[in-house]
C-alpha cells in the first residue's frame, strides 16, 4: 500500500507518493516489471488546475530524459510534460482520451499518464529525486505559490 | 426595485458560477445570459450567485418554487452547492470543463472579453441548457413564464 508524505500549505494539502522518484518539475515514474509507469505528483496536478485534455506522445515514441512526452492542458495553462527517463513510450492510459480528469483525482493511482520501456533506467534513476528529497523541494514551491494569493 | 425581486417561481432558475477573474466563471455567466435573454427568455430566469450567498430572502424564497440549473466553473462547484444549501432543486448542473471537453475546438481565453472560442463554447453551452430548460417544462406539463 502506497504511503504518502503531507504537508498543508495555506488550505491546501499536498501529498508525495514514497514508492516512487521524481524529476524537479513534479513528474513522477516507478517501476513497474521491465517497464516504468510515468505521471503528475499531486502538487503539479493541484498547481496546474483542473485537467481539461492530456495529449500522450504516441506508443512506439522515442524520448529521452527530460524531452516532453505529454501535454496536459488545463483550465489555466497548458503545459509539457517532461519525461523522467529515456526509453520508449508502450502504452498509454486510456483513461488520458476519455476521462483524463482521473489526473486531478488520482494522480498517483488511476491517473498515470503512460508506460515507458526505459532504455537505461539506472542511469536516469540516479538523476531523480527521492520523495524526501522531492517533498521538500514541492514544499519550498508551494510556500512560494501561497505567498501569490 | 432590482430585478431580481420579480423572480417567477414557473420558470426555471438558472445559477451560474461567480468566479470574477476567472475564464471559465465568465463562460458561465455568458451561457446564463444567453438563454435567459435569447434563447429561452420566457422559461428561463437568471439567480445570481452573490444573492444566495449574501442570504437574500426573495431570492431563496425563489429557489423553493423552482426547478434549477446551475452552471459551475469549476470542481469547487459553488453555484450548485449553494442552490443545494438554499433548499433549491438542482435539477441539473452544467460543468463548463466538461462541455469544453465535449468542443474541444471552442478554446475559451480571457476574462473581461472572451476569445472567440470562449464565446462560442459559451453559445454552446447555452444551447444545451436551453434544452434542459425545455425539457423541465414540458415535465410540468408544458406551463411555463
Amino acid at each position: 500500500m502506497t504511503e504518502f508524505l503531507e504537508t498543508t500549505v495555506d488550505k491546501f494539502i499536498f501529498r508525495v507518493a514514497t514508492d516512487r522518484k521524481y524529476n524537479d518539475e513534479g513528474v513522477w515514474a516507478q517501476p513497474a516489471g521491465e517497464r516504468v509507469r510515468i505521471g503528475l505528483s499531486d502538487f503539479l496536478q493541484q498547481r496546474s488546475g483542473d485537467v481539461a485534455f492530456a495529449e500522450v506522445r504516441p506508443e512506439g515514441t522515442q524520448v529521452s530524459f527530460g524531452e516532453e512526452v505529454a501535454v496536459i492542458e488545463t483550465i489555466k495553462v497548458t503545459i509539457g510534460i517532461s519525461s523522467p527517463l529515456s526509453g520508449t513510450v508502450v502504452e498509454i492510459n486510456p483513461a488520458m482520451e476519455d476521462a483524463p480528469e482521473v489526473i486531478d483525482q488520482d494522480p498517483y493511482g488511476a491517473g498515470w499518464l503512460a508506460l515507458i520501456e526505459p532504455s537505461d533506467w539506472e542511469t536516469d534513476s540516479k538523476r531523480l529525486m527521492d520523495a524526501r528529497s522531492y517533498f521538500d523541494l514541492m514544499k519550498v514551491e508551494a510556500e512560494e505559490e501561497a505567498k501569490k494569493l | 426595485m432590482n430585478s431580481h425581486n420579480h423572480k417567477n417561481t414557473r420558470k426555471v432558475t438558472i445559477v451560474p458560477c461567480s468566479g470574477i477573474g476567472k475564464t471559465y466563471g465568465t463562460v458561465s455567466r455568458l451561457a446564463a445570459y444567453e438563454v435567459v435573454e435569447d434563447l429561452r427568455p420566457d422559461s428561463a430566469q437568471l439567480v445570481p450567485l452573490s444573492l444566495l450567498v449574501l442570504g437574500d430572502e426573495d431570492t431563496r424564497a425563489t429557489l423553493q418554487g423552482s426547478q434549477t440549473v446551475t452552471i459551475d466553473g469549476c470542481k469547487l462547484a459553488c453555484a450548485r452547492k449553494m442552490v443545494a444549501e438554499c433548499g433549491g432543486v438542482v435539477a441539473q448542473d452544467f460543468a463548463v470543463l466538461d462541455v469544453y471537453r465535449r468542443y474541444k475546438q471552442f478554446k475559451p481565453d480571457g476574462i473581461a472579453e472572451l476569445n472567440e472560442g470562449g464565446q462560442k463554447l459559451a453559445r454552446a453551452l447555452a444551447e444545451e441548457v436551453a434544452q434542459v430548460v425545455d425539457r423541465l417544462n414540458e415535465d410540468k406539463g408544458g406551463q411555463c413564464g
